[in-house]
């Protein structure tokens, strides 16, 4: 246990000295590892099959995705936000452009909010079942995956029926929506919040009781409450060991503050208990869907009323010439936000994804920062390690719920 | 094997019963300012008020101190490491070129706070690993993309590119956006052709 109310440096391989004397073995996990979720490496160092230092190495997938925002213009960089977190891209686009619009200081409509927050949680939704099926798969259940990803497939028809996009969605735009939702597609989403509370219950059925999933997960990857918030994990790492903070209660965003929805904790801080909160976390988000649906409007504009900053409705441009004009500046010569600084942050599904946009008055971001939760949650990693045996290291990276693409960026 | 656990449920209102976001105007009032610029007159900058976030900036020397104060405060509890990072004031000042970027956040009270200081080229940053241990990969990636150097971090090398990567740090605004060298891609025999130059913008 690392004391952090001594003023020391937490090194792991300072906490457990690696002596000469000590039959060790260096074992490079990765990065084409299958279980390592894309190209992560782990520096193992085994003294029999007890890990007794582990240290990741990333940046196999670094794109220079801040360098690239930084010379594109504010809108040119939607589609890039999509390819850091691939399996949950509408929740990278909704951050992005929340920020730009804080920048601006512009709103989109309530309609619109209620739609991005419609399209936030089914994604939240994708994205944890991406996670349980491949985590269930790491640990050896392999039925768990066939159905998760039977489930996701009702969700990207959505997005496809929405957006025409399945995976890189780059369904949001700055300032709302700039297309009208298709008229069958509340329905769609209805029938889904109806069906998925069974299929919730199958995965349940599968894992929850299992007692070789209790055997791989219970008191595995122990993190306390005071370790977690030092190492700043956010999302489910977090909830789990029992601290009470998400973005959509803490700050509330678009319209969170009108549902009712509740945060499930876990007590133990270990994989099952991160497990249940996932699991949990879907059940309410189906319950924020289905209440966006009661109370969104049935129309309305979709889009800002700021002529400054966003694109003209699509109808318009090829209709009215001042539109036409409109669009044309703006998609040649982009917009310029006030000279300032925002950070702002939503609840991805795998914690706080934080924007972070410095802005010198010119069409293109002076800086942009991408506070991505995956970085941050992966550094926990050796410290969960420590002691555990070589299996468990699937299991816990698993648990922490990486896309590598969100963490090199 | 051990029986299924039960998963308790955060209480509906607390502890969130504020808003989350710093209400008066003046800067002056907001306690974080009040306090630091009490225990910190030689450190404290100035504070800058932009759609609602508070950012204070304080000498480099000061930095770690000034944190750690965030942190302890019974008032504040800044307790919540959210981001470090850096901007490359190059197009925008003459001295000194960079910004370290603290984003700071208090669980129990719900506010943000951005802590800023200024560093040259050659200078150190007093590192923020003995407060917060989700400093370390942070200050790697700022040291890593920006040539930041952090006074006292353990373990200061680079973290996304390769460990004997030689051609300076990519987030710096000197450095083009297509690297250094020409690359020649496999089955032509001319470098690969700058499509995109460089975006301009207004000077300084």
């Amino acid at each position: 246990m690392i004391d952090f109310s001594q003023p020391t440096p937490v090194i792991l391989s300072e906490v457990r000295q690696i002596t000469p004397t000590r039959r060790e073995l260096v074992l490079n996990m990765g990065p084409q590892h299958p279980s390592t979720h894309g190209v992560l490496r782990v520096r193992l160092t085994l003294e029999g099959e007890t890990v007794i230092a582990c240290d990741p190495v990333i940046g196999y997938l670094h794109r220079g995705v801040e360098k690239l925002g930084e010379s594109h213009r504010y809108a040119q960089f939607v589609p890039w936000t999509d390819r850091t977190d691939y399996v949950a891209a509408p929740s990278n686009n909704l951050g992005y452009v929340l920020a730009v619009e804080k920048l601006c200081g512009i709103q989109a409509p309530e309609r619109a909010q209620y739609w991005r927050m419609i399209m936030a949680e089914l994604t939240r939704i994708a994205s944890h079942l991406v996670w349980l099926g491949t985590h269930a798969l790491d640990i050896g259940a392999l039925s768990v995956s066939l159905y998760t990803f039977r489930d996701r497939e009702l969700i990207l028809d959505i997005f496809e029926k929405f957006c025409g996009a399945r995976l890189t969605t780059n369904m949001m735009e700055i300032g709302g929506f700039s297309r009208e939702i298709p008229p069958d597609l509340p329905e769609m989403v209805r029938d889904f919040c109806r069906y998925f509370p069974k299929a919730i219950r199958q995965y349940e059925d599968l894992l929850t009781e299992n007692p070789i999933w209790l055997a791989r997960t219970k008191g595995v990857g122990v993190i306390e409450p005071e370790v977690a918030i030092n190492y700043g994990l956010t999302g489910a790492c977090l909830r789990g060991s029992g601290v009470n903070y998400d973005v959509r209660k803490a700050m509330p965003y678009l319209l969170y503050d009108r549902v009712e929805f509740e945060v499930p904790l876990g007590t133990h801080g270990d994989v099952y208990d991160r497990y249940l909160v996932r699991i949990e976390e879907m059940r309410q988000s189906i319950r924020i869907i289905e209440q966006c649906l009661d109370q969104v409007p049935t129309d309305g504009p979709l889009m800002a009323h700021e002529s400054r900053y966003v694109i003209p409705p699509h109808k318009n441009v090829m209709t009215t010439a001042e539109d036409m004009q409109r669009h044309f500046i703006w998609v040649i010569k982009g917009f310029s936000p006030p000279k300032g600084e925002v950070y702002h942050a939503v609840e991805h599904s795998k914690g706080e994804l934080g924007y972070y946009i410095v802005s010198d008055g010119s069409p293109i971001p002076y800086r942009l920062r991408i506070r991505s939760p995956d970085f941050v949650n992966l550094q926990s990693l050796p410290y969960m390690a420590q002691g555990a045996m070589l299996a468990d290291i699937v299991a816990l990276i698993g648990t922490i719920d990486i896309v590598l693409g969100s963490v090199d960026r | 094997m051990s029986e299924p656990r039960s998963l308790p449920v955060a209480p509906e209102t607390s502890p969130w019963d504020t808003t989350g976001y710093w209400g008066p105007t003046d800067p002056e009032q907001h306690p974080a300012v009040r306090l630091v610029r009490e225990r910190f007159p030689d450190a404290f900058q100035e504070v800058v008020v932009f759609r609602d976030e508070v950012t204070l900036r304080v000498v480099r020397q000061a930095l770690r101190d000034v944190v750690d104060f965030l942190r302890t405060h019974p008032e504040l509890r800044y307790n919540h490491l959210t981001d470090i990072t850096a901007v490359d004031m190059l197009y925008l000042r003459e001295r000194p070129r960079f910004d370290v970027v603290v984003q700071l956040y208090s669980i129990p009270r719900r506010q943000r706070l951005r802590v800023k200081c200024g560093v040259d080229d050659g200078e150190t940053v007093p590192s923020l690993v003995p407060i917060f241990a989700g400093a370390n990969w942070l200050e790697r990636e700022c040291y890593d993309m920006f040539g930041i150097i952090f006074e006292g971090h353990p373990d200061l090398r680079r973290i996304l590119l390769p460990e004997d990567w030689d051609e300076g740090h990519p987030l710096r605004k000197d450095y083009p956006l297509r690297g250094y060298r020409d690359y020649v891609q496999p089955g032509f025999e001319s470098p690969a052709p700058r499509i995109r130059g460089t975006l301009r913008r207004p000077g300084p």
